[in-house]
């Protein structure tokens, strides 16, 4: 969890005070003036890291904007968002519909959606492993017990994959349930199953990967921006049997199953271009600088179209009224 | 409790009355605040559990399948962390108390204590991202450790009996728990550097291979034996001072009248120090054991939380402190995950109260057992 | 012929087992205590730097970390670090020896440490303006010019961190009170400038850097924070860096997502937790123990209490966690939430974990230990004492107050600071009342009402925990984790030295025996 800058300011304990701020900001840029001010953000902790190198980025070129981290988790951002108390709110999952619903009712208007990164879950094993691929169904097979993909036997053994000079236990390693990979990995790769009893919960990514790097019997699933070269992460075959890895390419186009999109909620009025510090914030993670980040701490940039495309949904290609 | 004494009746006196009684009215309300504020701890616990439990709202299915996984690991745990520490501490204690010199222990004993404090998530930490591993890579040559220690301390105890007798005054038993240490040192190391030829002799070169196809036994990386071993060391320490302070404080004339009798240290240790001892040996190592069960960074560190219950150390386990630690702060409260872990709390607490009470009461009634044989407390 | 002397009598084995767990202790805390030093300091020395060649005519350049057996008969493989992020996607290599032509050490090679993509390894070709630079001087000319203008660059850094504080953010806070403060809008457009300007002066600026292998790279210099030659450095040199590398991890902050830079804020939150923890737990641990040892009707009740209050010390810490999350943070805290802070609500002020939470239940943690220490200290008092100030016609609370209280002191004092040591090191319930991975602003600073007690806050335990499970690198966060391991455990031995000091010190001052 983290927690950036003041949340409760002076700001935060009066009646208007936001009100204010924005009719502040809002002169400030007619006169075509820098943008100022606090920019509060609250929502998904896997992403912290980047809206903090963000928001750093962010006030080097715009040296009176300060981004105020709140970081407890994708859950924390559709009430928030909600009741108005912050007007950003990254999430490593989309917005269900609930949580939609709730937003419209109070503002009149949905809120938008903005694709930020992409990211994966890669299956990792030992770096001297023989095993290059596994179809969905083994996954399955070798980590729920219930088998709701369709395999017809559990997989407990290196030797039911006919790898060459691979026998023994395989090993199972993964996150602890309050965690988000463990509901993304169970939902996608598990057919909703439940997982086997063996295996390993680690509470953080980063234990998974130590854990495989130093076991060659260990299979184990980690966010992209975790994977070492003491690990290697194997591609995954469909039903054609076309092969495809977490790589950045397969990612970003979502043939690789396991993909995911990381997204910034925002709460624009329709009809209005945004402006302010909102506006130099979507323009940072929109821009070539801001995906260049992305991909600096191992997540997936977006694609060149779809940066174009929010971009204008957006209207931050249009000049400032 | 001693009353004062009366005091006259001048004004000044009369003020001064008045504020002692105030001040021992204060002193009696935020004391029996405080101490409730303490105790409360319980009546929380139970308060938040009871009526879930009685209302129906947690289901006994639910709470066998979530629950008795991690109560069962809680006890392996702890067992393997008391089947490393209490030999360790027991032994230790029984050496400094009886046969170390004065000035050493006086030296050692603040050092173990010290110990104590040893924060557990650097042991957890080292334990699992080190240790496991390496035990896994030298999985020979750290279970040969276990045979091959006690066999060496005894090579040197016999060794040491063919010594001159300048040799033995060189290298007194009083001192022996520090000049054994390096010869403790050049043993591991010779161990680990001769395992790997004999597993390869005798296990077909992977000790661990060869433990699954023989005889179907599973090896996990983060496992009892590891966890036991990283818990033993954080436990030991408090099992070693009050093991200690049970034998030190057995009245010194009842070994005496022993030796007198013509019996060797170790005799009236066995015959007559450790029986009349034994109480507070007892009440140590459920202390331990009560430590040992609540203990949480080190487990979650190093167990890999597995939900498999088994007897075998070399696999692992989820314990009740580690998941209350991990998936309590996501939990939504009121929900009945959050009861659950609440209900692990509260068997956590119970178990831990009643264990230490025995203990307590037993230590007493030890202590008195001291003050009737007529030593000093 | 001599007759053998008999071997002389044994205690037998039993009596040698026993020292050999003594001697077995001792060697696995000196194995522990070790392992944590060595590896913790060890990260800070600039250690040497190598050129491999590889077999198959690669070249890499970094520093070996470690070295483990390839499957059976396969000989070793190393692990190096080599940094250059940005050129390789990766800053690990792991290679197998076999595969190693050669390994050379050439003085020249230079290590950045920088902002972004984390160290560079390689070749300092030149510096200069970004438009003219070209690859045309003398090796020392350029490493004497690389540290002048970092040197420069640093000065520029903190001029602009000043601006920053304290121009900067005093108008901001002034436009939010009054929007429409006309000189505050013309001060701020002018701070803007002139840090744009002093942003400009840092820009511009690169150095034409080469990998080993001949890939080159502008590295633009303000992101470039030091720069040494560890294979060109002496001793002396090396020390110093030695030196300013462990100033700099107890004086900054963290970088990288927690894998550089230092742990200021959770040595600072530690300490802050503690000390508040210690200001909650004197006076209510002080005041129980004299309830229960000179005010209570010392009878069968006061006994059991007493039992229960030493006993509540065996429970285990994460069970205060758990009173604390439920009772202080959903109970009161949400309370408070509600009535004060509606606002801002439904995100919560004190309705979650942080600074004031985790003090209170800690407090409540140690409240055990403090007042069987205390009441140990006031049990020891010879019942002399009392009955002389009675009888010179004291009362009640000004015998406690004057005589047995100041008598008292060091034994409360060795139960605070107990305590402390046994706070400082917990990490299980703060997981649960109010720790962050992250929190570069201290819970102090200069706005109302100085001390943030809602704040979340950075912890050193907590911190080696995160680190190590939770970042991104294990491999890369690893000496980090050793260092706040070292640092963790020396302030522990610390505060425990304290203790026994005190309590010697005491048992000599006083010389009193526990009342029979």
């Amino acid at each position: 969890m983290i927690s950036f800058g003041k949340r409760h300011g002076r700001c935060g304990l009066r009646h208007g005070c936001l009100a204010a701020l924005l009719t502040l900001l809002s002169a400030i840029v007619q006169a075509s003036e820098p943008p100022v001010g606090n920019l509060g953000v609250v929502g998904s902790d896997t992403m912290a890291g980047l809206m903090l190198r963000w928001g750093e980025q962010l006030s080097e070129r715009h040296p009176g904007i300060r981004l105020q981290l709140q970081a407890s988790g994708s859950a924390s951002a559709p009430p928030a968002l909600a009741a108005g108390t912050t007007r950003l709110g990254p999430m490593s999952r989309p917005m269900d519909e609930e949580e939609r619903r709730a937003f419209t009712q109070r503002h009149g208007y949905a809120p938008v959606e903005v694709e930020v990164a992409r990211d994966a879950l890669a299956i990792i094993v030992h770096r001297h492993h023989d095993l290059e691929a596994l179809r969905l169904e083994q996954v399955d097979a070798i980590f729920s017990r219930t088998r709701r993909c369709g395999d017809e036997l559990d997989i407990t053994r290196w030797e039911q994959l006919g790898i060459d000079g691979r026998v023994g236990r395989i090993e199972l390693h993964g996150r602890n349930p309050a965690s988000g990979s463990y509901g993304l990995f169970r939902q996608r790769a598990l057919c909703g199953g439940e997982y086997r009893w063996r295996l390993n919960e680690h509470p953080g990514s980063a234990a998974v990967v130590a854990a495989v790097t130093e076991s060659r019997e260990a299979i184990g699933y980690v966010g992209l921006n975790h994977l070492t070269p003491g690990v290697k992460p194997l591609a995954l075959e469909d039903a054609d049997g076309e092969l495809s890895l977490p790589e950045a390419e397969q990612v970003r186009r979502g043939d690789y199953p396991l993909s995911r999109s990381l997204y910034l909620y925002a709460n624009l009025p329709p009809g209005k271009a945004p402006s302010g510090p909102e506006r130099a914030l979507l323009e940072l993670i929109l821009s070539p600088e801001g995906q260049r980040t992305v991909a600096e701490l191992g997540f997936v940039a977006l694609s060149d179209t779809a940066l174009a495309s929010q971009r204008e949904r957006l209207g931050l290609d249009e000049p400032l009224p | 409790m001693i009353e004062p004494s009366p005091v006259s009746s001048s004004p000044r006196r009369a003020w001064r009355r008045q504020r002692d009684r105030l001040a021992t009215a204060l002193i009696m309300a935020g004391g029996i605040g405080v101490i409730g504020a303490v105790l409360a701890i319980g009546v929380f616990l139970v308060w938040e559990v009871l009526p879930a439990l009685l209302g129906g709202v947690l289901e006994p299915s639910q709470i066998r399948t979530t629950l008795t996984p991690m109560a069962w690991g809680t006890l392996k745990a702890a067992f393997w962390a008391m089947a490393f520490a209490k030999p360790l501490a027991l032994g230790a204690a029984i050496h400094s108390s009886l046969f170390m010199s004065q000035r050493l222990r006086s030296r050692m004993k603040p050092t173990l204590e010290m110990m104590e404090a040893f924060p557990g998530v650097v042991i957890g930490f080292v334990a699992g991202l080190l240790l496991a591993p390496w035990v896994e890579r030298h999985l020979a040559g750290s279970l040969a450790l276990l045979l091959v220690l006690p066999l060496g301390v005894l090579l040197a105890a016999e060794a040491w009996r063919r010594l001159p007798a300048a040799g033995r005054r060189h290298l007194p038993l009083t001192w022996a728990g520090l000049w054994l240490m390096p010869w403790l040192a050049l043993l591991t190391w010779l161990t680990l550097a001769f395992s790997p030829g004999v597993e390869s002799l005798l296990f077909g070169g992977n000790l661990r291979e060869w433990l699954d196809a023989e005889l179907g036994i599973d090896y996990a990386t983060r496992n009892a034996m590891i966890v036991g071993l990283a818990m033993g060391i954080a436990v030991m320490p408090s099992v070693y001072a009050l093991a200690e302070d049970a034998l030190s404080g057995v009245p010194s004339r009842l070994g005496e009248g022993a030796h007198a009798l013509g019996a060797t240290r170790w005799q009236t240790l066995w015959r007559v120090v450790l029986p009349a001892a034994a109480p507070g040996i007892f009440a140590a190592v459920m202390i331990g054991a009560g430590r040992a069960v609540g203990e949480t960074m080190i487990v979650l560190m190093a167990s890999g939380n597995t939900a498999v219950m088994s007897l075998s150390p070399l696999e692992g386990m989820r314990t009740m402190a580690a998941g209350i630690a991990v998936e309590l702060p996501e939990a939504v409260p009121g929900s009945e995950a959050y009861l659950l872990l609440l209900l692990a709390a509260l068997l956590l607490f119970l178990f831990t109260f009643l264990v230490n009470t025995l203990a307590e009461v037993v230590r007493s009634r030890l202590r008195r057992r001291y003050r009737w044989l007529g030593g000093s407390p | 012929m001599r007759r053998r002397r008999p071997l002389p009598r044994s205690e037998g084995p039993w009596a040698w087992l026993a020292a050999g767990s003594v001697a077995l202790s001792l060697l696995m805390l000196t194995a522990l205590l070790l392992l944590i030093a060595v590896r913790g300091l060890a990260h800070f020395w600039p250690a040497t730097v190598v050129q491999i060649e590889m077999q198959d005519g690669r070249l890499l350049a970094g520093q070996a970390v470690r070295e483990l057996p390839l499957e059976e008969g396969h000989g070793n493989e190393r692990l190096y670090f080599t940094g250059n992020r940005d050129l390789d996607g990766e800053i690990w290599h792991w290679l197998p020896v076999d595969a190693i032509a050669s390994v050379e050490r050439p003085p020249e090679l230079t290590v950045l440490e920088r902002r972004h993509h984390g160290r560079f390894i390689g070749r300092l070709i030149a510096v200069g303006d970004a438009g003219t630079i070209d690859g045309n001087h003398a090796q020392q000319a350029v490493w004497t010019r690389l540290e002048a203008r970092l040197a420069a660059l640093e000065q520029l850094r903190g001029e602009r961190e000043r601006l920053r504080r304290e121009v900067l953010r005093p108008l901001i806070r002034r436009l939010d009170a009054n929007p429409n403060d006309a000189d505050a809008q013309l001060a701020l457009v002018e701070a803007n400038a002139r840090v744009y300007d002093l942003q400009l002066a840092m820009r511009g600026e690169v150095a034409l850097l080469e990998s080993v292998d001949g890939r080159r790279l502008r590295q633009p210099l303000e992101e470039v924070l030091r720069a040494w030659r560890p294979n060109a450095m002496s001793l002396p040199q090396k020390l110093a860096a030695w030196a300013g590398g462990v100033w700099r991890f107890l004086a900054e902050g963290p970088r990288d997502g927690n894998t550089a830079g230092g742990v200021w804020p959770a040595i600072f939150g530690t300490v802050l937790m503690v000390l508040l923890m210690s200001l909650l737990v004197t006076p209510f641990g002080v005041l129980a123990a004299v309830y229960l040892n000179e005010v209570a009707h010392q009878g069968r009740w006061t006994n059991l209490v007493r039992i229960a209050v030493r006993n509540l010390a065996g429970v285990p810490s994460i069970v205060y966690g758990v009173f604390g999350l439920g009772v202080f943070v959903y109970g009161i805290g949400s309370s408070l939430d509600e009535w004060f802070f509606s606002d801002s609500l439904p995100s919560p002020t004190f309705g979650t974990g942080g600074l004031l939470w985790a003090s209170l239940t800690l407090a409540l943690l140690t409240l055990p230990v403090v007042i069987v220490a205390t009441e140990e200290g006031l049990a020891r008092i010879p019942v002399e004492q009392r009955e002389g100030a009675l009888a010179l016609g004291a009362t009640r609370f000004e015998t406690l107050a004057r005589v047995v209280l100041p008598m008292a002191v060091p034994a409360m004092l060795t139960g605070v600071i107990l305590a402390v040591a046994r706070a400082a090191g917990e990490v299980a319930p703060l997981l649960l009342v109010g720790v962050a991975k992250l929190a570069p602003q201290v819970p102090v600073d200069g706005e109302f009402p100085f001390l943030h007690l809602e704040r979340k806050f950075m912890h050193l335990g907590y911190h080696i925990y995160d680190t190590a499970f939770h970042g991104s690198d294990v491999q890369a966060a690893m000496p980090l984790v050793f260092a706040s391991a070292l640092l963790l455990v020396l302030v522990i031995l610390v505060l425990n030295l304290t203790a026994i000091f005190l309590r010697h010190h005491f048992r000599v001052r006083h010389g009193v025996q526990p009342r029979p």
